[in-house]
């Protein structure tokens, strides 16, 4: 007796491979990024006048405290920082006003985490600054 | 009986082969949105969480991953499968990809728990070797 090709056996594999991903999805991970400038080569062209900018000095603790010129926001263990986001949403919304541009060194300190560095750069990306710097402890800043 | 319920006569029958062309795109569908990145990606990194972050751009050939890794309180740079202990070698090695390709952009994939410092030495290195377009990968969550 020849043997035939078999689709029910078949479909129930598809359909556990499918529910498989479906559920899959709603849990995957996915890996984004935040962009950012190191100092180009480029020179800034002379045309352009230019505004002074606003500077803000974010700074890192190795605590985790997150510190908006100097002055403390949050709470050091606060992933989300809802207070240091909102400042700087006002701050940008501000100087978008006043056509000015928003300057952001962020001012680590040595063994702050680098988990605490990005949770500020994703404060910065929610009020959608762009231009940061950064400085840690004495050395130049990139 | 072959009419597959198009008006014959004779009861409207079940078709298989429909049924699996949709359940296939459908996998596929899935399959697609839960795939990997083609990137070359460390697994030992435990990257940090940044919900706002950007979704990353589909754009492999001008960019390129620099793991590092933090094991047993050191901080180890990984480019192309290959380690850096001494940074001059990666510098020149940038350069190079840097001059071949103009746009070429580098994507730090750091772990969370590494000291801020760390950080600042691979961004000094990347500076160093011209490049001015850098990313820092995070996850979309927990």
């Amino acid at each position: 007796m020849a043997v035939g090709f078999q689709i029910a056996p078949m479909i129930d594999v598809v359909f556990v491979i499918m529910l498989f991903f479906m559920v899959m999805v709603g849990s995957v991970k996915v890996e984004r990024e935040l962009k950012s400038q190191l100092p180009g080569m480029a020179p800034p062209s002379a045309d352009t006048p230019q505004e002074m900018p606003d500077e803000i000095i974010v700074g890192v603790e190795e605590t985790g405290a997150v510190t908006l010129n100097e002055e403390e926001f949050d709470s050091p263990t606060d992933k989300k920082l809802p207070n240091f986001t909102a400042t700087l949403m006002r701050l940008k919304q501000e100087t978008d006003n006043r056509n000015a541009k928003v300057i952001v060194t962020i001012q680590a300190e040595e063994q702050a985490t680098y988990e605490r560095v990005i949770d500020v750069l994703n404060a910065l990306a929610v009020a959608k600054i762009a231009n940061v710097t950064f400085t840690i402890g004495s050395d130049v800043g990139f | 009986m072959g009419g597959g319920g198009g008006g014959g006569d004779g009861e409207p029958e079940f078709q298989i082969a429909p049924m699996i062309d949709v359940l296939l795109v459908l996998l596929i569908f899935f399959m697609s949105i839960t795939s990997a990145q083609v990137l070359q990606i460390d697994k030992e990194i435990e990257l940090p969480v940044a919900g706002d972050a950007k979704k990353k751009e589909k754009n492999m050939m001008n960019e390129a991953a620099l793991n590092v890794r933090w094991t047993k309180g050191k901080a180890l740079i990984l480019f192309e499968n290959a380690s850096y202990e001494i940074v001059e070698p990666l510098v020149e090695k940038l350069r190079a990809r840097k001059e071949s390709n103009d746009k070429y952009r580098v994507v730090i994939r750091g772990d969370k728990r590494l000291p801020a410092i760390e950080i600042q030495r691979v961004m000094s290195v990347i500076a160093q070797a011209g490049i001015d377009d850098i990313s820092f990968s995070a996850l979309n969550k927990e």
